[in-house]
């Protein structure tokens, strides 16, 4: 009984943590009105208004375009990527492991305003191709162009898993269709690619899932000419009435759950399948590469040309933002250099609170919800029973959900809870949703520490005497210190970048620089924004350069 | 049951979903007494051991240590791994690689809230007795297969647990290693007169480490009994083949006199031999003779047939020789190098067993 009581509470609070907020969307969206009014009653009227708008059924479509144009970009890209780090002879290869990974590690929302301030129509970049070229071929603002910088910002999580799925797959394996007469390239189709199918095929769904999740790039670059996508259209929703019309934005919420529910699970049965995969594994001896030849050249130079455009044009396109007064056509840039919108920042009691926030959050507030994801991972650690798989779909349930309306669910519990309302104006809320929404991040990271523990380790523990809680507290926790640091400053990083889920949960007391840059971008302070993107990557770069020296894995 | 009864195991059962592990294995350990649980893979052993220790969880049946109930499925009786006070020696060793040596032994004393003065001298004594004193402080990395072995079982030791569980202890030195640990383990165990019970797929190191060997088979005990007793009187096939180095060879049931029958083999012998079955005339039956009772012969004789020797192998202390008989290859064992060609083979009937 003391030992299942302290666990069955655990279970409990991260039921109701999960489940509440939820299924408060999926009430409120059968409703007429906010949940609030005593004049709502349960109707299907918002589904039929949205249903009626053809704005959301343009936002639909753009999703789907977005979805699917992004896959076919990210998906071939970071397959051929993953290949040609971990099976050839690229030069600087060791080397290019680190940059390769940025993308996953900056703010969409922050992206997007890289890309307008270097590739818009006035922006650095264009104006520079403009005077050179006469004229720039893109348009930044068109649905095709959010798609490609979708597609390119997404290739590192298709290499991601491919490239484990192929680190994992044995030597042996094509060393046997070596000597059995194929070429390198034969071995490549019949043997390496077909044994990492089942890591692309989830991986395919996983990015076709993220295309429906995409909030920052669109909200950013699909604003001036009005293209909108699901995510964006609720945003657009809040005040689409002149009063809050909560029930029309849970029902586009809703609407967005019923796809991205079934692509969770589909991703679960996919990942089931492709670790069977893996785990066929033969030993894995170190291989040689394959020689590229000349081609080795071309591939690096494609490899720069990527890193380009997704990291370096963005990023020097808001540092060099973020130091001038004035951009444009016939501006010299060294005539307008100056630190006021700095000075700005710095002198606003807002973006310093907004700061300070982001800074607690992440540190604090990750180590916070790092416990949080240990007391879970160690309630269901090695018992395999009914309440430990009713875990593994609750810690699965928030995935489906994205984190712009994850925020405004955990706005709306901790608004209409009476005990829980004092604390929404206060960093708690704000740090509650972020632990929810990356729940299923964190898990991963917390359980694949815990599975590094050897169970004959804890099993020695009960035989010489110790009761489960004493084992968990003397030999699993000390033997996973080094995954728990490493969890908590990959949360720190996730949290820094984290921009949607804040949105709705902004108010005096909870700023995050986030979601602030969403907000200060609406009202168009350019030169805040910035500047505050520039902190916010700092942020982001102080906890990769710090994961990077304790040797935290980027990956599992 | 005896006074001198230590552990008691009956009738147990387990199952992993709808596969049964263990199909009702009842045993005994007496004090002082070492007992090996035998089998191939998948016969159950382990799973027995952990069972024991509280690891797995069995649905029927009942253990008892020294008297005391520890699961008993009828009463509703399952005290947790914790609290069955008994010293388990990992096939892995399992020592926790954030401790030290001393740390590692000195922690089952820690959760018996022993005095700190007491917990040095007595980590100290189990260390010394286990010639490990001069490692105290070192990490579990730094020391080798053999050390480690020891301080695991120094870990299962210091608290005097009146029985002993060891998984597979030779299964992770090197060949070379594994017998003269093989004799450590039994001389201590017996210095020390400790209850242990042993898990091993090893025939040679069941044989030679404990008083009584109990051969599982699918979940079920298929034979017990002394070392002597498994291998010359084994009561199934199956124990007939599972200990020592066989000749087998199938055939029919040729004649049936009194404990002796006949059997017409399809390489084209003809063996007297133990009958061990209830196979009447005609029907299908296997010889099992040890290489060891296969003997060459000088020239014909009673029991002996002529036979084509293919080859000789050096093996050390011994050749062995290669015959072929029919589709069948038998082996038997001699001092000196043979040439290939036909030598006389002599199949002693008391040797030979008919399943």
């Amino acid at each position: 009984m003391l030992e299942t009581l302290p666990r069955r509470v655990v279970v409990a609070l991260l039921a109701l943590s999960v489940f509440f907020p939820i299924g408060l969307v999926l009430y409120q969206s059968i409703l007429s009105g906010p949940f609030f009014m005593p004049a709502a009653r349960l109707s299907l009227e918002s589904f039929v208004f949205i249903f009626d708008d053809p704005d959301f059924w343009m936002a639909a479509r753009n999703t789907i375009a977005v979805a699917v144009g992004m896959s076919l970009i990210a998906i071939p890209l970071g397959a051929i990527l993953a290949f040609i780090m971990v099976r050839t002879d690229l030069p600087g290869r060791k080397w290019l492991e680190t940059p390769i990974m940025i993308p996953i590690f900056v703010s969409p929302v922050v992206l997007g305003f890289g890309y307008v301030v270097s590739l818009g129509p006035v922006g650095f970049f264009s104006v520079w191709f403009e005077s050179l070229f006469g004229g720039v071929p893109w348009n930044i603002y068109s649905l095709a162009s959010i798609i490609v910088i979708a597609g390119l910002t997404h290739v590192p999580h298709v290499y991601l898993y491919s490239s484990s799925a192929l680190r994992n797959l044995g030597s042996d394996v094509e060393e046997a269709a070596r000597l059995s007469g194929a070429s390198p390239f034969r071995v490549a189709r019949d043997v390496s690619i077909p044994m990492v199918s089942p890591a692309l095929l989830y991986v395919g769904v996983l990015v076709f899932f993220l295309g429906f999740e995409i909030f920052g790039l669109p909200l950013i670059l699909g604003d001036p000419e009005g293209h909108l996508v699901l995510t964006t259209y609720l945003y657009k929703l809040t005040n689409k009435l002149g009063t809050p019309s909560y029930h029309l934005m849970a029902a586009v919420a809703t609407c967005i759950i019923a796809v991205t529910f079934p692509l969770v699970l589909l991703q679960r049965a996919l990942l089931k399948n492709a670790q069977r995969f893996v785990s066929m594994k033969g030993k894995s001896a170190r291989q040689r590469p394959l020689a590229l030849g000349p081609w080795k050249w071309v591939a690096f130079a494609v490899i720069l040309a990527w890193l380009f455009i997704t990291v370096v044009v963005p990023v020097s396109g808001i540092a060099l933002r973020s130091v001038v007064s004035s951009w444009g056509q016939g501006v010299n840039l060294l005539e307008v250099l100056t630190l006021d919108h700095f000075h700005a920042v710095f002198e606003e009691a807002t973006m310093i609170r907004a700061i300070v926030n982001s800074i607690l959050i992440g540190t604090l507030g990750g180590a916070l919800a790092v416990g949080g994801y240990l007391a879970i991972g160690l309630a269901t650690h090695r018992k395999n029973d009914g309440l430990s798989r009713f875990v593994d779909y609750i810690v699965l349930t928030p995935r489906a959900v994205p984190g712009l309306m994850a925020g405004l669910a955990v706005f709306w519990v901790f608004l209409f809870v009476p005990f829980l309302a004092p604390l929404r104006s206060t960093l708690f809320s704000v740090w509650f949703a972020y632990a929810v929404v990356w729940l299923a991040y964190g898990m991963r990271l917390i359980q694949s520490a815990l599975m590094q523990v050897g169970p004959e380790l804890e099993e020695a523990g009960r035989l010489v005497g110790a009761s489960r809680p004493r084992v968990s507290r003397d030999i699993t926790v000390p033997l996973i210190r080094n995954g728990l640091l490493g969890a908590w400053l990959l949360i720190f990083m996730i949290f820094e970048r984290e921009y949607s889920t804040g949105v709705y949960l902004l108010s005096p007391g909870t700023e995050v620089i986030g979601a602030q840059i969403v907000s200060l971008w609406a009202s168009g302070a350019v030169d805040v924004v910035a500047a505050l993107s520039l902190i916010n990557m700092a942020l982001v770069g102080i906890g990769l350069a710090v994961a990077l020296r304790f040797g935290v894995k980027l990956h599992d | 049951m005896t006074d001198k009864t230590i552990l008691t195991v009956d009738n147990l059962a387990l199952s992993y979903g709808s596969n049964p592990i263990l199909k009702g294995v009842s045993m005994q350990l007496r004090r002082g007494e070492v007992v090996s649980l035998l089998g191939p893979s998948g016969s159950g052993k382990t799973t027995l051991l952990r069972a024991v220790a509280g690891l797995e969880q069995p649905h029927h049946g009942s253990v008892s240590i020294a008297g005391r109930a520890i699961y008993d499925a009828a009463a509703g009786i399952d005290i947790p791994a914790e609290k069955r006070e008994l010293g388990l020696v990992f096939q892995s060793y399992a020592l926790w690689p954030h401790k030290t040596v001393f740390d590692n032994v000195a922690y089952p004393l820690k959760l018996r809230k022993v005095a700190d003065n007491e917990i040095v001298q007595r980590v100290h004594a189990a260390l010394k007795n286990l010639g490990l004193d001069h490692l105290a402080e070192r990490y579990p990395h730094q020391l080798s297969g053999g050390q480690q072995q020891r301080v695991s079982i120094a870990r299962a030791l210091v608290y005097n647990p009146p029985v002993i569980l060891l998984d597979e202890p030779l299964s992770n030195l090197d060949a070379k290693m594994r017998e003269e640990a093989r004799a450590w383990l039994r001389n201590l165990i017996v210095e020390m007169q400790l209850s242990a019970l042993v898990v091993t797929h090893d025939q040679s190191e069941a044989m030679a480490m404990s008083d009584r060997i109990l051969l599982l088979n699918g979940g079920v005990i298929e034979q017990q009994g002394t070392p002597t007793e498994m291998y010359g009187q084994p009561q199934t096939y199956f124990v007939a083949d599972f200990m020592g180095s066989n000749n087998i060879m199938a055939g029919r049931i040729g004649d049936i006199r009194g404990g002796t029958a006949r059997i017409d083999l399809e390489n084209g012998l003809s063996l007297w031999g133990l009958r061990r079955t209830n196979a009447a005339i005609g029907q299908e039956a296997k010889a099992v003779i040890r290489v060891e009772q296969t003997l060459l012969a000088e020239g014909p004789g009673e029991h002996r047939t002529e036979i084509d020797l293919a080859t000789s192998m050096f093996l050390g202390d011994r050749f062995e020789y290669v015959f072929h008989a029919g589709a069948d290859l038998l082996r038997a064992w001699g001092k000196g190098h043979e040439a290939a060609g036909k030598r006389w083979l002599e199949f002693p009937p008391d040797a030979v067993w008919v399943f």
